[in-house]
């Protein structure tokens, strides 16, 4: 399993606006063990997770997952990718505001054309692989932050995908929290076939990686 | 419908408030078709139930024509030499009396040949006879208490009508109809009240000449001749008293009551969708089809729209129950179901006018962070 980005080149905006953010970019990820990529902030560590999960195409180059280039598929084709074969955990923001714990993850089923009663026993697996049994009834606004993340990380997971992509996970969680989502996401590396690419600034993160990307130096090498 | 049913669910108040205005829109949509259908009945009933194909008013003649229009007996019978055309006179005024009883009578005096296809026929009792000087009643008029045996005398005139026989439910002008002989109409239209009985016999004119003429026939060069104008049966609903004027209200008002439902729908779904925009973009950053997303949106819309119409319905059928007979108004499971049918459709409309923004949400912005 590898994602590979070769001479990928993103840019935001339009005329004077524009801005160029990866230049020429080639890196790889494999599965086994967390990688994180670290920067500064605006250094385009989110960029770099978009592109890699087939929200955002690049202006160039090639997107590799297991062989099949994203930047090159179309709308449709590139939301397909993304409901069946990447897990992406945003910043925030990540769950439906009044839908149950249960029901977040049962939304993946719905998406995939699942019959979403049918996935109920998995999706509560799922939660108490993350932690939170006791919540599968709970809506977002009933959850703390740390509690909030761990449910979309087993959303995330519903599908086993190839891919999970993770931006800033601790950044709006406790320090507390943030040890044992960390943890939680190591633990899903190392069990799960899959690549794990986690960006963030947080050292308790980037401490518990077994490979630390820093996007200083990619586009300093690059450039 | 997972997502549907279950965002339906969470801000059932918001939706339940929207339905309220669907089902009060569709409610007055449902009465308003019923007061235009039975107001229409009320006024051209008896017109529809004439056994004519055309009517021919005299050529001077251009509103309001059954009052206006005087014919004489040469032009029925010119019409009546056409070939291909079978035409009869008739006479129609609006009158009021009172029976022996005391019972207060509205009526509208339709005079016709007892021997011709205007004969009314009767439900109870006899038919007209030829020179007598009977009268057959409408059904309402029988409901409202004048028997076979009665006799009507026409106020100020004098003139005395046995009541002979029944016929079915028929009204002009909201009046009720008497069917009389033609000599009884033309004694009740052209006497003088005070001279009653004693004057001149009264002139041989007529309303109008009703006329039975098979598909092919050209009627414009005989009423170049005979000097009439001749409409087609239904067309002179319009010289009936009111019938355009009523028709325009209430047509106007059920325009307008189309403009308004898919615009409350379609306002309504717009405010939904722009907030919904953080929920439809993390929906799209998931994979979500763009189409998945659309019949989300129109389960949802389809639902409420749907719900609230037939309850609206309901109530307007419940409010032609509770109205009775005491008002014109009539609304047949057909005129409800196309009520029903309109209703939601013009609700879906509105709909349709927000479902590009449902599809155009940008999932990129999930990638900000700061939400
Ligand atoms: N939609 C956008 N339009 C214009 N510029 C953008 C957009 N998204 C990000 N950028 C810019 O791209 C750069 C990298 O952003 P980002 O990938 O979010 O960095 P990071 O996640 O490392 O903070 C920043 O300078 C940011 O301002
Ligand atoms: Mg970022």
């Amino acid at each position: 399993m590898t994602l590979r980005l070769e001479d990928v080149t993103v840019v935001h905006g339009k005329g004077d606006a524009e801005n160029r953010v990866l230049d020429g970019l080639d890196v790889e990820f494999a599965s086994g063990g967390l990688t994180a990529v670290v920067g500064p902030s605006g250094s385009g560590k989110s960029t770099l997770l978009a592109v890699a999960g087939a929200l955002l195409r690049p202006a160039s180059g090639r997107v590799l997952l297991d062989g099949t280039d994203l930047a090159a598929l179309n709308d449709a084709q590139r939301a397909r990718i993304r409901r069946e074969r990447i897990g992406y955990m945003f910043q925030s923001g990540n769950l439906l505001p009044n839908f149950t714990a249960v029901d977040q993850i049962l939304t993946v089923a719905h998406l995939t054309g699942r019959r979403p009663g049918r996935h109920r026993a998995r999706a509560e697996e799922l939660l108490e692989a993350v932690g939170l049994a006791h919540r599968r009834g709970h809506r977002p606004e009933q959850l703390s932050g740390g509690e909030r993340q761990r449910v979309a990380l087993a959303r995330a997971l519903f599908l086993d995908p190839p891919l999970l992509l993770v931006d800033e996970p601790t950044a709006a969680v406790d320090r507390g929290q943030a040890g044992a989502l960390t943890g939680l996401l190591v633990e899903t590396a190392e069990r799960q076939d899959c690549i794990v690419v986690v960006a963030t600034h947080d050292p308790v993160v980037a401490d518990a990686a077994g490979r630390v990307v820093d996007m200083a130096r990619l586009t300093a090498m690059s450039t | 419908m997972f997502l549907a049913l279950r965002e339906l669910r969470a801000a059932k108040g918001r939706f339940a408030l929207m339905g309220c205005v669907v089902v009060l829109i569709a409610a007055l949509v449902g009465i308003v078709s019923g007061f235009t259908t039975g107001l229409g009945d009320d006024t051209v009933s008896a017109l529809r139930r004439l056994p004519a194909t055309h009517i021919a008013f005299s050529g001077d003649a251009r509103t309001d024509q059954f009052a206006r229009s005087l014919v004489d007996s040469r032009t029925a019978a010119g019409w009546g030499a056409e070939k291909g055309v079978q035409a009869t006179p008739m006479g129609v005024s609006i009158t009021r009396g009172s029976t022996g009883r005391g019972v207060p009578v509205d009526l509208a005096a339709f005079g016709v040949d007892p021997g011709s296809f205007l004969a009314p026929r009767v439900e109870s009792g006899a038919g007209l006879r030829p020179g007598g000087d009977g009268v057959v009643i409408s059904r309402q008029i029988a409901d409202d208490g004048v028997r076979v045996g009665d006799t009507i005398v026409i106020d100020r005139l004098g003139i005395r009508l046995p009541v002979l026989g029944v016929t079915g439910r028929s009204s002009y002008g909201h009046v009720p109809v008497g069917y009389m002989p033609l000599g009884t109409w033309q004694r009740i239209r052209f006497s003088v009240p005070g001279a009653a009985g004693a004057g001149a016999a009264p002139p041989g004119q007529y309303s109008a000449v009703a006329l039975r003429a098979g598909g092919g026939a050209v009627l414009g060069a005989a009423d170049e001749r005979l000097g009439t104008r001749t409409l087609a049966r239904d067309e002179a609903f319009a010289a009936a008293p009111g019938y355009s004027g009523e028709r325009i209200t209430m047509n106007s008002i059920l325009l307008f009551l189309y403009l308004i439902a898919p615009l409350v729908v379609g306002a309504f779904f717009a405010v939904w969708t722009v907030q919904r925009q953080p929920e439809l973009a993390l929906l799209r950053a998931l994979g979500a089809a763009r189409r998945r997303l659309l019949a989300h949106t129109l389960v949802q819309a389809a639902t409420v729209v749907v719900a609230s119409t037939l309850v609206g319905a309901g109530l307007a059928a419940g409010a032609g129950l509770a109205l009775g007979s005491a008002v014109p108004f009539s609304l047949p499971l057909t005129t409800l179901l196309g009520t029903v049918a309109a209703v939601t459709a013009a609700g879906l409309a509105g709909t349709a006018l927000t479902l590009r923004r449902v599809t155009s949400a940008d999932p990129l912005t999930m990638l900000g962070g700061n939400r």
